[in-house]
């Protein structure tokens, strides 16, 4: 039989996380250990900073479930600590069933992430080295692959972005391409502009220039992104030579009006400007978004953005979890283990079944997601 | 199979590969397929036997009359489409494509039809140079349209980008710098291509020039003085990709004038 064993980012909080977090370096000799445990046959361990979770096969579900608990206790040290963790479990189909969510981004904390997809792989990869899989967690794992592109490849569970920050990231990307050639200004060195530019940054932006009323912050937000900072009376002549603005100054009124960008993009002989303003009140006038070649986005044109892609991703859970039932009925994954019961499939999964076997029903991140 | 019926299936193939992407593109599922791509080359490859069966009837090469001009540059523009397409990163430039071509056809189909079959025309004795000249002009043609095209898109996603409300197309376009970049090389490539079609001519008329070299003189200094405009950075990108959509018109005219 299947069995699940674990603890996520809805059912606890990061200081128990952080407690059950796996080391890499240390993960293939558990695995290993976990395997010698009674009643285990085959173990993959998932350890993300979001969630740790145990696919097993096992042949005695309850006695393996019980040694498991028992080894985690002793792995990290939990003492009494371990009797306030609210593990969640799931077994047979339901373990299968919670994978699929799991690998289609369907159970992170950002709905449709693709991350996790990698995370799942090298987690199996792991345990595959380590010799912890054999047939039926083998036969899961391809399984779960094939349903976590699939509900890639036919649902819009990925599509947009979900945070001010990707969505700025991606616009820069549907302007310039590929941002190695981009070089980024900050005017104001506020946290938004900061996680901002980082989020840019992150996507290969070549540079990061930083300007702020306060030079001193200016140079230490620079020294912090490894670019450069320069004097807030310089910041216009350095637009000239950027591709992205981002900007959020305290200031009371607009500080970029449309004739000044006018001049600056004479001078940028036909190079396309992005301009983001995160600032409230807006540091740029609206009007800017006017001229040719310049495209300014304000903080309600990216939340809005971010909140339709995550309206957008809530609204194709269903479908993709239609496209995981019909994989589950098409493959007959039942034929992996003996289960007495039925898939969980449409009003079923609204309530613990009996292959949710949580400590309660709250606990179950299938039954309350 | 006869040729027409050949033409009308490749025709179907072009409405086919359209359709596809269009409903792919409306439920924000487009991605560059297998499925897309084996429509836009069964299409092509009907292009093919049909310009063989007409190439096989004059001994030359086919673009002796309207209907042949038409699926000729359809042709080159699938041709160059298979070529350029996938190394500019612009899988998507075949939505684009298989309308113009599908219209392109469509006309071919209605002349065909209407008409009735063109009478060979064989070439005696065979002149290499015309030969030449049509065939090298007519691919120059296929550059010009799909710079057209990746014009096409860069106004529409220049119009996403500017409305803050993006739509499916907005996530299946390219960025507006790669389309920039695209249309630059397409009309490079067209303006080598349609130089060696003006020498050709030229060669082909014992070295005179008749109103149609004129004409192809024309497109050719307008399409260069467009590509030295970008270079020198006189006009925003923006204007570049409307006038490369604009001028194609010009060859087009002289398609019509033909």
């Amino acid at each position: 039989m299947l069995l699940c064993l674990g603890i996520n980012h809805k059912t606890a909080p990061v200081e128990v996380r952080e407690k059950l977090a796996f080391a890499d370096s240390h993960l293939p000799e558990a695995i290993r250990e976990m395997r010698r445990l009674e009643g285990m046959e085959e173990t993959v361990v998932l350890s993300t900073c979001n969630r740790v979770e145990i696919y097993s096969a096992v042949n005695d579900p309850e006695r393996a479930m019980e040694s498991l608990r028992e080894y985690l206790t002793r792995h990290f040290d939990l003492g009494d600590f371990a009797q306030h963790i609210d593990f969640y479990h799931h077994s047979g189909v339901g373990a299968a069933w919670h994978l699929f969510r799991v690998a289609s981004g369907l159970d992170s904390m950002v709905l449709g992430e693709t991350e996790i997809f990698g995370q799942v792989k090298k987690a199996y990869a792991t345990a595959q080295e380590a010799g912890g899989t054999a047939r039926r967690l083998n036969k899961l794992f391809q399984q779960a692959f094939q349903v976590g592109k699939l509900v890639r490849s036919s649902t819009r569970i990925t599509h947009g972005s979900t945070s001010i920050g990707s969505v700025a990231v991606d616009l820069a990307e549907k302007i310039f391409g590929e941002l190695s050639g981009c070089q980024v200004m900050i005017v104001g060195a506020g946290e938004m502009s900061r996680r901002t530019g980082k989020s840019l940054l992150s996507r290969g932006a070549k540079s990061i220039i930083v300007s702020n009323r306060s030079h001193d912050r200016a140079v230490e937000l620079a020294e912090e992104m490894g670019g450069k900072a320069v004097r807030f009376d310089d910041w216009e002549e350095t637009m000239i030579h950027v591709d992205i603005v981002i900007t959020s100054t305290a200031a009371p009124h607009s500080i970029i009006h449309p004739a000044m960008v006018e001049t600056v993009m004479k001078k940028r002989r036909g190079r396309s400007l992005f301009i983001i303003d995160i600032a409230v009140p807006r540091d740029v006038e609206p009007a800017v978004n006017e001229l040719e070649n310049v495209y300014l986005y304000d903080i309600d044109a990216l939340e809005m953005m971010a909140s339709e892609a995550r309206e957008e991703r809530e609204r194709q859970i269903a479908l993709c979890e239609a496209v995981i039932q019909s994989h589950l009925d098409e493959n007959g994954i039942t034929a992996l283990a003996p289960i007495p019961d039925r898939p969980p499939t449409g009003k079923d999964r609204s309530r613990p079944g009996n292959d949710c076997v949580g400590e309660s029903p709250e606990a179950d991140p299938i039954t309350h997601s | 199979m006869n040729t027409p019926v050949l033409l009308a299936l490749s025709t179907l193939c072009f409405l086919g590969g359209f359709s596809y992407a269009v409903v792919a593109l409306r439920t924000g599922l487009h991605r560059p397929s297998w499925a897309n791509l084996g429509i836009m080359i069964a299409g092509f490859l009907l292009q093919c036997l049909v310009l063989r069966d007409w190439g096989a009837l004059h001994g030359r090469c086919p673009i002796t009359n309207a209907p042949e001009v038409l699926v000729f540059l359809g042709w080159s523009l699938v041709l160059l489409y298979f070529i350029l397409g996938r190394a500019f990163r612009l899988s998507l430039l075949g939505v684009f494509t298989a309308p113009l071509v599908f219209l392109l056809q469509t006309v071919a189909l209605v002349l065909l039809l209407a008409h009735g079959p063109y009478p060979p025309e064989k070439l005696v004795p065979t002149d290499i140079w015309h030969e030449l000249h049509a065939a090298v002009s007519l691919l120059s043609f296929g550059a010009f349209g799909l710079a057209a095209m990746a014009g096409l898109m860069y106004l529409v996603q220049d119009r996403q980008l500017k409305s803050h409300h993006p739509g499916q197309l907005f996530y299946s376009l390219p960025p507006i710098r790669y389309l920039t970049d695209a249309i630059t090389r397409l009309l490079g490539i067209g303006l080598i291509l349609l130089s060696g079609g003006i020498v050709s001519a030229y060669l082909m008329n014992a070295r005179t020039f008749t109103p149609h070299v004129g004409l192809s003189a024309v497109i050719w200094a307008a399409y260069a003085g467009l590509l030295t405009w970008h270079f020198l950075r006189r006009g925003s990108p923006k204007r570049f990709a409307g006038a490369s959509v604009v001028a194609f018109l010009l060859p087009l005219m002289q398609l019509a004038l033909l």
